[in-house]
């Protein structure tokens, strides 16, 4: 018989790379538990409802919301977050295409944005403007009207 | 927006996660957690125990061809539905299907299980099974017992699983004829207005969903070779299905979806 | 002087200096900002549309583990309210009845958030509900009552009329009527809301950290509603993720915020979710305009008479009323760029139980574009003419600048035909109609609506709830590089690459030794924030002032140390040197030395130091931008569904500062504009609830739902400082009305025209149902 609790639990993330061993509850999503135990902020919450896709993180490699999961069923995958994404010392190509093609204003959407274009790219597959946009579509972003970031994730993709 | 207190119970076998059902009557399963998780967000589930049923994947996510029919586990995330190469080549419409929920990362964690159980009259998958003729597989501390999906879905978000059961998997008959699938929604990923399945081969079936509380699948008899009269077809075929009170709107999108379908299949 | 005449920077596509911290997730939102000891709130909010409370019991919400406060009123009795301009304010927490679905009544300090929810459920209210009042026409009636018995349902009233009105309008050939309206939008920026507060231990000051756009703006009120001495408070905005308005306003939460870290002597930290954000920000738009106009055989419009109505919702946000904004502002520009001799308007502002209206970019932009642009088309269609003569045969000529409107606005001199026939010429029009016509036959109907719009910007005047001037004070650090602290709040703008452009162009230094502080009271100077398209024109000119006066200041140093005539000297690429004479030189660090470090060597009689401040009002009391915007949308006639396909805009904003960040904005207004078209729509139902509190419900438009946007600029300098005009809210203003437009037009065949925004599918499918039957 599997074991039932609802007090906090002690779990293992692999997070970036690394290992955090956490006792969180249940109840505890992993956005917040990405932001408020491990103190990785860039990790962004805009409606706890899966639609913004400001929380998107990579688990095992594929885009989903850390808005929609609890920690605790995260023991034994991989998680990645922008803070993974971004090199010790400068930009990434990615980035610095964001930087170049001015393809944030506020900011807030950009790790989500960042992550989910970082997916794509690792597809390796040929991108259209279409293509691009309708992976984005997921990931919305208020300021900036979309067109530079699609522009941004193209140009990485010729730079990769 | 946090959730209320809930404990956790990770099924690590189908013997687990039922008996845990069984020992807990308000308990739920998580699966994807894409329509779960925002209920429990917005505290409008408020479940005692959550049964993950994540660890059972390996078990769960079965794609196979056995000839004559296509068996899918539970825990078929979407994102795969949509790109398996044996779904794609036996039952392209189902791929299809899938690739029009949601977004990129939703596909990735929501499971074929979970978007059957939660029955969103506006969802894909429930129609499909129910234009496919499927076969629905659920299993409870009493054993395993199958449902057709004609009988499965009985009204908005309600289905003919027990609060103890597990559904485990799906068995599709190979489609016969041609299929066309159609849907019209505000946004890319959004639910649909309105979406159609049609089937075209020795008989004639269109599937609607967003229409009503459950998906509505109706055979016709005989389907006119013009489109004006059969535009009129299709509205029959939905005044007999659902009534006459849909509003004037959704009517002329459940026959845009229809025809749209319908051209597909040629 | 010499180096402001050629400017490096200005001009330049300069890539930003925030971009690093945002890229690499090192910048700090609101709720990254954690300190030890914090405590987080949740809020009870109404249920009820209209109510009075009967009773509140917190006992079993306060029991709860981690809970350390229960407040309702009692605990937090400050009101928000702008005593002597309106009859009503708003508590902090609701005082014996609530308003509107949403309002806050209880609000629960706890552990953390997920705590604090916990005991807001058990928290118990009792109600006795009232009827809603919700209908616009009606409330100004005052039906079925009032919604604060100690003042009218009417709060803002006006009326106006060109002299010759009545005669002009009775004499015209023709008349049209149309009764125009747009649904309650909002601004939902991606961050939502949010504050903390924390008393220093050492000084007794408080510390307030607050999501806005206004910092001095929410520490004026802060100190005004809470009656604590201005000085005490230090409001710092973090990065900001958003703000188009909404988040200009003082807020009740800002209060009960700080009035809880007061109490408990905790930092206490407050973020609003996104249900919360679609109940509680301010709300926008929810105008009525019942609209006439008369015009003559050749197109030529002689006289519109409108009728503005706006539903405030249940207060009115400090410092902004949405309603009289949207009206008063709106009725200032319902010309537009056409030259229509006579106007006359009546306004009425509403209460009712609503969310508070206010600011969401563009306020009275749209509105205007919307009816203005919507009437060309009607009269362009009622005389069978081409919609785009019309324009031309009413748009000012550039010889009538500048152009005094019906209204008695003076607009700047601008490029109005010009901009709009390059913005013909770029979408093909003359070969749209061709195509157009060819594609109806196979069944597709595709549209094009045309933008001309002029984008009111900088506000001088105080109407806008903002102060007329801003502010900048410049300190060159003795290592010759510049600390600039202006009181904007930016959200995403660019100002801190913006900025430093104009002030290194001043005093020729490198774009990276400058600087750019803002957001923080304690470090800049009062200012308004950033609204109302004027951090460029009013923050720029402030920044070019000071720039100009810290120039001079070290002119004078170097003149001295290189013995030569102040007037003589030249600052550029880190250097003084001596006009003609580029032997004669000294870098500008050794300036900064000898004003700091070696003051022996400074010209007698002037200030150790090299520091300034200088503000700046603009000469005109509002700058006009103007631009055309053309969209092409193909509408599904069976599915109700439009898409926008093509866009291009020609933007005339003035001297531009940076055209990359120019072009950011255009996008970024453009895309919000096909959500105020098509997508996003605050419904409320008969009971006063409303029921798009979800992100799925309030539909924003993803990259998939936004065409891809030519644009093209046109600089016509304005006699601001530098040239340069306000375009924070033009894409917005002009873009609704050019989708609007395109969907009449693809719809012509049924005889379709919009009158309300947003065009939902359904009411596509009446349009073409109506025609069909
Ligand atoms: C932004 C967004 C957009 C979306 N758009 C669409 C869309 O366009 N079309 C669409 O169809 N869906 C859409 N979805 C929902 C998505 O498809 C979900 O994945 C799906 O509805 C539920 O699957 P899940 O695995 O996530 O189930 P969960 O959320 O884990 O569970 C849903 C319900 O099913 C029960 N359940 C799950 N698995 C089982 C099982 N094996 N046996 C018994 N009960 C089970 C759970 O107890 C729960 O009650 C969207 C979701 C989001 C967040
Ligand atoms: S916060 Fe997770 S999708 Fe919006
Ligand atoms: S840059 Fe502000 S939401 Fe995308």
């Amino acid at each position: 018989m599997a074991e039932a609790s609802i007090q906090p639990l002690t779990v293992t993330l692999k997070v970036n790379g690394r290992d955090y061993t956490v006792t969180v509850e249940p109840r505890w999503t992993l956005a917040d538990v990405l932001r408020h135990q491990l103190g990785l902020t860039g990790t962004h919450v805009g409606c706890e409802q899966g639609v913004c896709g400001a929380c998107t993180v990579l688990v095992d490699g594929e885009p989903a919301r850390s808005c929609l999961m609890f920690a605790v069923q995260m023991e034994g995958h991989e998680i990645v977050t922008i803070e993974g994404l971004t090199p010790e010392a400068g930009l990434s190509p990615l980035q610095e295409a964001f930087h170049r093609h001015h393809a944030l204003q506020c900011g807030f959407c950009t790790p989500g944005m960042l992550v989910t274009a970082t997916a794509l790219l690792n597809q390796g597959k040929p991108l259209t403007e279409e293509t691009v946009r309708e992976a984005l579509s997921g990931n919305l972003c208020r300021c900036t009207g979309y067109q530079f970031i699609v522009d941004a994730v193209m140009d990485a993709q010729g730079g990769k | 927006m946090k959730p209320a207190p809930f404990g956790w119970i990770r099924a690590h076998s189908v013997a687990e996660a039922v008996a845990a059902l069984r020992e807990h009557p308000e308990a739920k399963v998580i699966a994807g957690g894409q329509s779960l998780v925002p209920l429990l967000n917005f505290r409008l589930s408020r479940p005692s125990h959550l049964v993950d049923i994540n660890p059972l994947e390996t078990s769960l996510n079965q794609v196979e061809w056995s000839g004559s029919a296509l068996t899918l586990g539970a825990l078929v995330r979407h994102q795969r539905l949509a790109e398996h190469p044996v779904v794609r080549e036996r039952v392209p419409v189902l791929s299809r299907a899938a690739s029009h929920i949601g977004h990129w990362a939703i596909r990735v964690r929501g499971t074929l299980g979970g978007s059957i159980s939660h029955a969103d009259p506006a969802a894909e998958l429930p129609a499909a099974m129910v234009a496919l003729n499927a076969v629905l597989v659920a299993q409870s501390a009493d054993g395993t017992r199958e449902i057709p999906a004609s009988e499965f879905f009985q009204g908005y978000y309600t289905t003919a699983l027990q609060a103890d059961e597990l559904l485990t998997a799906v068995r599709i008959p190979a489609p016969e004829g041609r299929w066309g699938f159609a849907e019209v929604a505000r946004r890319l990923g959004d639910f649909a207005l309105a979406g159609a399945f049609v089937q075209r081969g020795s008989r004639v079936a269109v599937t609607w969903f967003g229409v009503a509380g459950a998906p509505v699948r109706v055979e016709l008899t005989e389907v006119p070779a013009d489109a004006r009269e059969r535009e009129v077809a299709w509205r029959q075929a939905l005044t007999t299905a659902v009534g006459s009170d849909l509003e004037v709107a959704k009517v002329a999108q459940a026959v845009a979806v229809a025809e749209k379908a319908w051209s597909e299949a040629q | 002087m010499q180096q402001a005449m050629r400017p490096q920077m200005m001009g330049a596509r300069v890539s930003r200096v925030e971009d690093q911290r945002l890229l690499t997730a090192q910048a700090r939102f609101m709720d990254d900002i954690q300190v030890p000891g914090m405590l987080e709130i949740a809020f009870v909010r109404s249920p009820h549309a209209a109510a009075e409370i009967v009773s509140i019991d917190t006992s079993r919400a306060a029991q709860v583990p981690g809970v350390h406060k229960v407040m309702t009123f009692d605990d937090c009795p400050y009101w928000l309210w702008m005593r002597g301009v309106f009859k009503v304010g708003q508590p902090a927490l609701a005082h014996g009845e609530v308003y509107y679905v949403g309002q806050p009544v209880v609000a629960v300090v706890a552990e953390n958030r997920y705590i604090a929810e916990d005991a807001a459920e058990l928290v118990e209210v009792v109600y006795r509900p009232k009827e809603p009042v919700l209908d616009m026409r009606e409330a100004i009636a005052e039906r079925p009552r009032r919604v604060h018995p100690e003042a009218e349902n009417v709060f803002f009233h006006r009326e106006y009329q060109t002299p010759g009105f009545e005669e002009a309008f009775a004499q015209a050939p023709h008349h049209l009527s149309e009764t125009f309206s747009l649904s309650r939008q909002t601004a939902v920026t991606l961050e939502p809301r949010g504050t903390a507060a924390m008393v220093d231990p050492a000084t007794g000051r408080l510390t307030v950290y607050a999501s806005t756009q206004a910092p001095h703006r929410v520490r004026l009120d802060l100190a005004t509603f809470m009656d604590i001495p201005e000085t005490q408070i230090r409001v710092i905005t973090p990065e900001v993720g958003g703000g188009f308005g909404m988040k200009a306003a003082t807020y009740p939460e800002d209060v009960v915020v700080v009035q809880a870290a007061r109490t408990l002597r905790r930092p206490v930290k407050w973020i609003s979710d996104r249900m919360e954000s679609l109940l509680s920000d301010v709300h926008g738009r929810d105008d009525i305009h019942d609209v006439e106009v008369a015009f003559d055989d050749t197109g030529k419009i002689i006289a519109i008479r409108d009728h503005l109505m706006a539903d405030g919702g249940a207060f009115i946000p400090v410092p902004f009323s949405g309603a009289v904004g949207e009206t008063s502002l709106a009725a200032m520009v319902l010309t537009g760029p056409y030259d229509i001799p006579h106007l006359a308007y009546t306004i009425d502002c509403t209460f009712s139980n609503k969310t508070p209206l206010g600011a969401y970019r563009g306020v009275w932009g749209p509105v205007a574009s919307f009816i203005q642009e919507g009437i060309v088309d009607r009269v362009a269609r009622y005389l069978k003419m081409d919609p785009a003569e019309v324009r031309r045969r009413n748009m000012i000529r550039d010889e009538q600048f500048p152009y005094k409107n019906a209204a008695g606005m003076v607009y700047d001199r601008g490029s109005y035909l010009e901009s709009f026939e390059r913005a013909l010429d770029m979408i093909g029009y003359a070969d749209f109609r061709a195509r157009q016509k060819a594609l109806r036959q196979q069944g597709r109907y595709l549209g094009i609506g045309i933008s001309c719009f002029v984008e009111p910007s900088a506000m001088a005047s105080s109407e806008a709830g903002s102060v007329g001037y801003e502010s900048c004070s410049l300190r060159m650090e003795p290592s010759g590089r510049v600390i600039a602290a202006l009181g904007l709040g930016p959200t995403g703008q660019g100002h801190e690459t913006t900025m430093a452009q104009l002030i290194a162009d001043q005093i020729g230094v490198k774009l990276e030794d400058v600087i750019v502080l803002h957001g923080d009271t304690d470090s800049a100077p009062m200012g308004g924030g950033t609204g109302g398209s004027r951090s460029a024109t009013i923050g720029g000119g402030a920044a070019l002032v000071a720039g100009r006066q810290l120039r001079e200041k070290l002119a004078q140093v170097a003149a001295h140390l290189l013995e030569a005539a102040p007037e003589d000297i030249v600052l550029e690429d880190g250097k003084a040197w001596v006009s003609g004479v580029p032997e004669r030189s000294l870098a500008i660090r050794d300036i900064a030395r000898a004003a700091y470090l070696d003051v022996k060597r400074m010209p007698g009689g002037m200030p150790v130091g090299l520091e300034v401040t200088a503000r700046y009002l603009p000469p005109r009391p509002i700058t006009f931008s103007n631009g055309c915007h053309i969209a092409e949308v193909e509408v599904d006639i069976r599915t109700g569904v439009a898409r926008v396909t093509r866009y291009v805009v020609v933007n005339d904003c003035g001297r531009l500062i940076n055209p990359t960040i120019v072009e950011g904005q255009i996008l970024g207004g453009v895309a919000q504009g096909v959500g105020s078209a098509i997508l996003e729509r605050l419904h409320y139902d008969e009971n006063g609830q409303l029921t798009t509190t979800t992100l799925l419900d309030y539909l924003l438009p993803e990259a998939t739902d936004v065409p891809r946007v030519q644009m093209a600029h046109i600089e016509t300098p304005s006699e601001s400082e530098g040239g340069i005009k306000g375009m924070g809210e033009g894409s917005l203003i002009a873009s609704p009305a050019a989708i609007a437009g395109a969907i009449a037009d693809a719809l012509e065949p049924f005889g379709g025209l919009v009158d309300r925004l947003p065009v939902q599918p359904s009411d596509v499918l009446a349009m073409v149902g109506r025609a069909a039957s």
